[in-house]
């Protein structure tokens, strides 16, 4: 867990995400909004890493936090609200690419993008950027969530490992593993 | 050939902005191959995705999400009634059937008496009459009757001389 279950008592200080969740389920819809603010930015950025379209990275964050929270009951605390959250994403773009309604941009093997007018090296940056996308796609969850919260949240292994109800160790093997596969991507 | 890793650990702050290369790490990097790779793909997964989040309002996602959940609480509340009528209908109709197809129970005489009594037989042709002249027709008709059946013991058993007068009004 990354933060504390403390009961609120001053606005000032930042509430923890299981007192929002508390609260919300009281009824404190002002909660909700405070736990989406925290965390819609990096489930943006989760889904749109592990292969969603631009187009479609709103409406799966929306459909995402809609069945959290609809579920908020469900949510024991084991790993963070943010991991949690992340799961259920992963879960809804994993059922979303079965439907055929997802489509994957880019095939691991295919090294030239049709359509770009970018410069040369937008082109490249932006294929690179592809490719990881489509490896972080393929990664198991565990290595893929490590990864990202490793190098897009800057978190470090102990914080990791309490977020996914893992071990430092096993965090930083996760995240070897994911850079050794994801490195190939990029040469 | 295994890879360098010397840098690993350091590259996620780095990409990030939380901390710089040392003079020492700097010159590692230039020569080393293997922390080339890793560096260019944490420095792009780094910033993978940053536009798109920032693509995203808070405040609208925050109303729709709320809006959802309301009308879903709804839904589910209809459903739960919908389904407590359903479940209504069925026993009632269950209680039905179980009643119906009970076995006919035959009633006592006591209970049949009163039925026979007022037994109403629609007679449209009275409807005209002033009510002396429907009194002077109901005097001319029988008592209803409200007695017992023909099994009642009076004729199930007669006595000697029940049967002698009956015979002789019979017999002229």
């Amino acid at each position: 867990m990354s933060a504390s279950t403390t009961p609120r008592s001053t606005r000032s200080t930042p509430e923890s995400d299981p007192a929002l969740v508390a609260a919300y389920r009281l009824g404190d819809e002002r909660a909700a909004g405070e736990l989406i603010g925290r965390h819609i930015g990096a489930l943006g950025r989760f889904l749109y890493s592990s292969g969603a379209d631009r187009d479609e990275v709103d409406d799966l964050v929306q459909e995402t936090l809609f069945r959290a929270f609809r579920r908020l009951a469900t949510w024991r605390g084991e790993a963070s609200f943010r991991s949690w959250l992340f799961t259920i994403g992963h879960n809804l773009l994993r059922d979303h690419f079965r439907s055929g309604k997802g489509h994957r941009v880019l095939s691991l093997d295919d090294h030239e993008l049709p359509g770009q007018s970018d410069p040369h090296s937008d082109l490249v940056a932006g294929e690179a950027e592809e490719r990881i996308r489509q490896g972080l796609a393929g990664l198991p969850r565990l290595q893929r969530e490590v990864f990202l919260l490793r190098t897009q949240e800057g978190s470090e292994y102990e914080e990791i490992a309490m977020e996914l109800g893992t071990t430092p160790g096993a965090a930083r093997v996760h995240y070897h593993h994911a850079v050794k596969r994801l490195k190939e991507l990029v040469r | 050939m295994s890879d360098c890793g010397w840098l690993s650990d350091r590259m996620p702050a780095v990409a990030l902005g939380r901390s710089t290369w040392t003079a020492e790490e700097t010159s590692h990097l230039g020569g080393c191959r293997w922390c080339q790779d890793e560096w260019d793909l944490i420095r792009l997964s780094g910033r993978l995705g940053k536009d798109v989040a920032a693509e995203l309002d808070p405040a609208s996602t925050t109303r729709a999400v709320l809006q959802r959940l309301a009308r879903s609480v709804e839904q589910a509340r209809v459903r739960r009634k919908a389904w407590g009528f359903a479940a209504l209908a069925g026993a009632a109709a269950a209680a039905v059937m179980v009643w119906t197809g009970r076995p006919a129970t035959v009633p006592s005489p006591a209970a049949r008496a009163p039925v026979v009594a007022s037994l109403q037989i629609p007679l449209p042709e009275l409807d005209y009459l002033l009510p002396a002249e429907l009194n002077a027709v109901l005097q001319t008709m029988d008592e209803p009757y409200v007695g017992g059946s023909a099994d009642s013991p009076a004729w199930a058993d007669p006595d000697d001389e029940v049967l002698d007068s009956g015979f002789d009004t019979l017999e002229g």
